[in-house]
């Protein structure tokens, strides 16, 4: 036999041999299959609704539309957290139908599902619907939303607006910008992006009559998020959905909570008998998942003599999509205020922010979920200050950081970052990047005819959607084989091995002996799913907790096995000792093994973890070739303070993901809607540039670990820092680059052309 | 009102999978991934666009890389098809309870796949088959591949997670792997 390697995760032998089980691997005998017919304009009234041929034709066997959606009560899909404006008046919401019936407000918005007797046959019906609209006109993006006399998408929103929200103290920055020897605007767009799990999106109902119990089978980031939306939808209490996902091909904030299908198939695996079965086309998914980003943040920066910051202010100018759809307006609200100063000292801040409604697919979470976008605007804002007013830009960052003896520190908006190192890492990430090398580089790279920039940025995150407390379990079975269980959603993370290790790591077992597994159904474990880059530190935390609580068992009952007393018993590298005896723990445990499923050994572990601070800088290097106006990155460096790690092959994995994220977005991703039609330009991935392999080939990394004390890993989380990092610094690389030319202002995505075209103006 | 006129008779394929004959009664306009994860139940290939951009869905036909949702599956009909199930076949498994799936050990599988477990070249693992089956094509053409090369051999194939920098590592840990293998049977 030939050498091996070690594999890096437990979830790997079978993702590797094609063992894995995505939603759309499932079939169950029987099984019907679902297609959605959705609405091919943007804006329109619905005159009426034909289905007849549909219902007529070759293997249909059942057609929902709005209707049957009312009959049975169910409601419109989650609208997120209420919102107040500025006045205190609650936010306008619009919430989406699971079937349009009397209007349709997006290209893609579904109006009724067909389902048949295979996938095929119930695609060829669904040509058959005749739909009668009366077309208005596509308001497509803000600017059209925003054009006065343009219609009210919805009655409830005159002018698009659903909500001016303010926050901070507005005559503090006043009065710091009136005093202010400096003043800088710089605005970013954070242009709205398709997320694109490379699994689509898919799911299947089975409906048991007997138990009155429901399966489905769907992508979820944890098993309460989407069992809860399943449930506040359908009115169908929560104990009657089981929530199945083995695998998940990705999620970044996409899959969260149902959206129509899921529904939708419940309804018809009960009316059919059957279980129903949807898989979502890619193009389908184009115009169905929620995108992300769509932010549009000018900051506001004010500086005395010395480059000490006085204020800062942002006007933001949300796109909320056609509806309220779970994180929208919470993200272009409350999530991009909260660390609007960034990792700096700021006497005053203050944001406003206008949520507007256009007919495009409604905008929620994807990776980082506005904070990436904040991070952006501020240290771009700083950049720009620094080039506008002739501040070196390391040394204006060095002079406004927060500094690590001014910690726990509250910001001008309340709040309350608790630790950090903000030089410290900027130091170490500018010998990583040998920033001091980069003019020697930059002279090399002008002989040879290119335009080489360099960006840092110093970006901190918000860690910690979600409510504060994390409940998982540890069961034994009869082989001496710990079974973990929690209800986070893993999508890639690798939680099967992070969680096994750590309570391997804490019990002296093999990391062989432990395993997890997302949710059981027959547990009623309480916690987040996977969001907010929490779900190390959430239900990390709760499985430090349940380590020692399994060794206070083991030792009771290792004491009654061997006989002696308790107090002479200690527990160490998986062995229970004491009185001259001793038993390895899985001994200990196969021993104990009971036929009534339960163990003695079995428990629980609990935590509550507050929000952290993620912090890091990352620093870009690029290359602007100006006569193709291909940019190449160089070099990446990035330092992260992410408080204690876990796992760094699975962390840097995610820093590897994140900053990916932003290099896509950086360079190529846009969805974009023509103004005319109103219909998605970029409908596939032919027209949605996605990053490909090559694009970035290395990243320097290291790590600055401030333990925070707010959980009980001291972790801070990981998922999302890499857009946070990369979208700012990849700016700030190409503003850099061309600012020689004058330069101020250069929107994401810096494709070839785009770049070539400003280059040659 | 195309369906009305196509013809949906069902076509008979016989063909090699994984080693074994499979036979099938497809419709003309089955797409071959459709054949291999509906018809054949081998679900390891993944479907994950509709424009053959993504390369979930990459096999091995008479031994060379393809796109299983560009051909029909009456093309593949007399032709002699790898999936990801088959790239290690015949080797020792164990059952792992997570799951209950049948797994193999790291040894038994094939080089690639070691590899990408090995250099954390996939976290979702949707892409894998489909990378892992681009990525044996490609060791082929270039055993010592170069960057140029792995970026033209697996331009086609996309993922969403990893920022493709582990995977970039598992190409050359595997070209490594394989070069010590072939030097330990040549001896």
């Amino acid at each position: 036999m030939s050498a091996s390697l070690q594999p890096a995760r437990h979830e790997d032998l079978r993702l590797v041999s094609g063992q894995g089980r995505y939603a759309a691997d499932w079939n169950l005998p029987g099984q019907a299959y679902a297609f959605m017919i959705r609405s091919d304009r943007p804006h329109a009234l619905i005159k009426s609704v034909d289905l007849s041929a549909v219902r007529a034709a070759s293997g249909v066997l059942l057609v929902l539309s709005a209707a049957d959606a009312d009959a049975e009560g169910f409601k419109p899909l989650p609208t997120g957290a209420p919102l107040v404006d500025k006045d205190g008046k609650d936010q306008k919401v619009a919430a989406m139908p699971l079937l349009a019936s009397d209007k349709v407000l997006f290209v893609g918005q579904p109006i009724a599902m067909v389902i048949a007797s295979s996938a095929q046959l119930a695609q060829d019906a669904s040509e058959l619907a005749v739909i009668d609209y009366e077309d208005r006109a596509p308001l497509a993006s803000v600017d059209k939303a925003l054009s006065p006399g343009a219609a009210a998408i919805h009655p409830q929103a005159p002018g698009n607006i659903a909500m001016d929200f303010e926050a901070g103290n507005a005559s503090a920055v006043d009065a710091a910008f009136a005093a202010a020897k400096f003043k800088t605007t710089h605005r970013i767009h954070s242009q709205r992006l398709i997320g694109a799990p490379m699994e689509l999106r898919s799911c299947m109902a089975s409906y048991d009559a007997r138990s009155e119990r429901y399966q489905v089978y769907t992508p979820t980031q944890g098993m309460l998020g989407m069992r809860g939306t399943l449930s506040a939808v359908s009115g169908l209490p929560a104990d009657k959905i089981e929530v199945i996902a083995q695998d998940v091909g990705g999620s970044f904030g996409l899959r969260g909570g149902t959206y129509s299908e899921q529904v939708l198939l419940m309804l018809a695996s009960k009316k059919l008998g059957r279980p129903v079965k949807w898989t979502a086309s890619r193009s389908e998914l184009f115009v169905s998942d929620w995108h992300g980003r769509a932010l549009t943040l000018e900051g506001h920066l004010a500086l005395d003599a010395e480059g000490q910051i006085l204020a800062i202010r942002f006007n933001d100018t949300i796109d909320l999509g056609a509806f309220n759809c779970y994180w929208g307006a919470f993200i272009g609200s409350k999530n991009v205020s909260v660390t609007m100063g960034g990792v700096y000292r700021v006497p005053a801040l203050h944001m406003t922010s206008r949520l507007v409604f256009t007919n495009t697919v409604p905008v929620s979470a994807y990776r980082g979920a506005g904070r990436p976008d904040i991070a952006f605007a501020i240290e771009t804002l700083v950049d720009a200050a620094a080039a506008e007013h002739r501040f070196d830009p390391i040394a204006l960052r060095r002079k406004n950081f927060i500094p690590k003896d001014a910690f726990p520190y509250a910001t001008a908006n309340v709040t309350v970052y608790d630790c950090g190192e903000f030089e410290a890492v900027l130091d170490k990430a500018l010998r990583l990047a040998d920033y001091d090398g980069f003019a020697g580089r930059r002279a090399l790279a002008e002989k040879n005819g290119k335009r080489r920039g360099i960006g840092v940025a110093s970006y901190l995150e918000a860690s910690g959607a979600g409510a504060v407390k994390d409940n998982v379990s540890g069961r034994w079975d009869a082989n001496g084989r710990l079974n973990l269980y929690g209800v986070t959603g893993p999508s890639g993370q690798g939680h099967e091995t992070t969680f096994a290790q750590l309570v391997a790591d804490g019990l002296g077992l093999s990391l062989q002996d432990v395993r997890y597994r997302a949710s059981d159904p027959a547990q009623s474990l309480v916690g987040n799913g996977t969001g907010g880059s929490r779900s190390l530190y959430g239900a990390g935390s709760a499985f430090k907790v349940l380590v020692p609580r399994i060794i206070e068992k083991a030792i009771q009952q290792a004491s009654r096995i061997l006989g002696g007393n308790l107090a002479d018993f200690t527990f160490a590298k998986g062995r229970i000792e004491g009185a001259g005896k001793s038993i390895g723990l899985i001994e200990l445990a196969k021993q104990l093994a009971t036929e009534n499923g339960t163990h003695p050994l079995d428990a629980q572990g609990d935590a509550t973890s507050g929000t952290t601070y993620p912090n890091g800088c990352h620093i870009a290097e690029i290359e602007i070739d100006p006569q193709t106006g291909v940019t190449e990155i160089v070099n990446y460096s990035a330092i992260d303070d992410l408080g204690n790690v876990i796992s760094r092959q699975l962390v840097l994995g995610q820093v590897h993901g994140g900053v990916m994220q932003g290099v896509g977005q950086a360079f190529g991703e846009h969805a974009v809607y023509d103004e005319e039609s109103g219909q998605l330009m970029t409908g596939s991935f032919m027209d949605y540039p996605m990053p490909r392999v090559g694009w970035l080939n290395n990243i320097s990394w290291d790590d600055h670990a401030v333990p925070t004390k707010l959980n009980e890993l001291g972790a801070k989380g990981v998922g999302e820092s890499g857009c946070s990092g990369s979208l700012p610094a990849l700016s700030n690389a190409m503003l850099n680059a061309l600012r020689p030319l004058g330069v101020k202002q250069f929107d994401m995505p810096f494709t070839p052309a785009r770049v070539w075209a400003l280059v040659r103006q | 009102m195309t369906h009305a006129v196509m013809n949906k008779a069902p076509v008979k394929v016989i063909l090699t999978v994984n080693g074994q004959t499979r036979q099938a009664e497809v419709e003309s306009r089955t797409l071959l991934v459709d054949l291999i994860r509906d018809g054949l139940g081998l679900t390891g290939t993944h479907v994950g666009c509709d424009t053959s951009q993504c390369g979930c869905c990459t096999v091995h036909l008479d031994g060379q890389a393809v796109k299983s949702c560009t051909l029909l599956a009456v093309q593949a009909d007399g032709r002699v098809i790898t999936t990801i199930e088959g790239l290690a076949p015949g080797r020792e498994s164990q059952l792992d309870f997570t799951t209950g799936n049948t797994t193999p050990t790291m040894p038994a599988l094939h080089p690639v796949q070691q590899a990408f477990s090995a250099c954390h070249g996939l976290q979702c693992g949707f892409c894998t088959p489909g990378m892992i089956m681009a990525t044996v094509d490609l060791l082929k053409r270039h055993p010592n591949p170069n960057d140029d090369q792995i970026r033209e051999g697996l331009a086609g194939n996309l993922c969403r997670c990893t920022g493709y920098v582990n995977i970039i590592a598992a190409v050359k840990q595997a070209a490594v792997l394989m070069a010590s293998t072939n030097a330990g049977s040549a001896a």
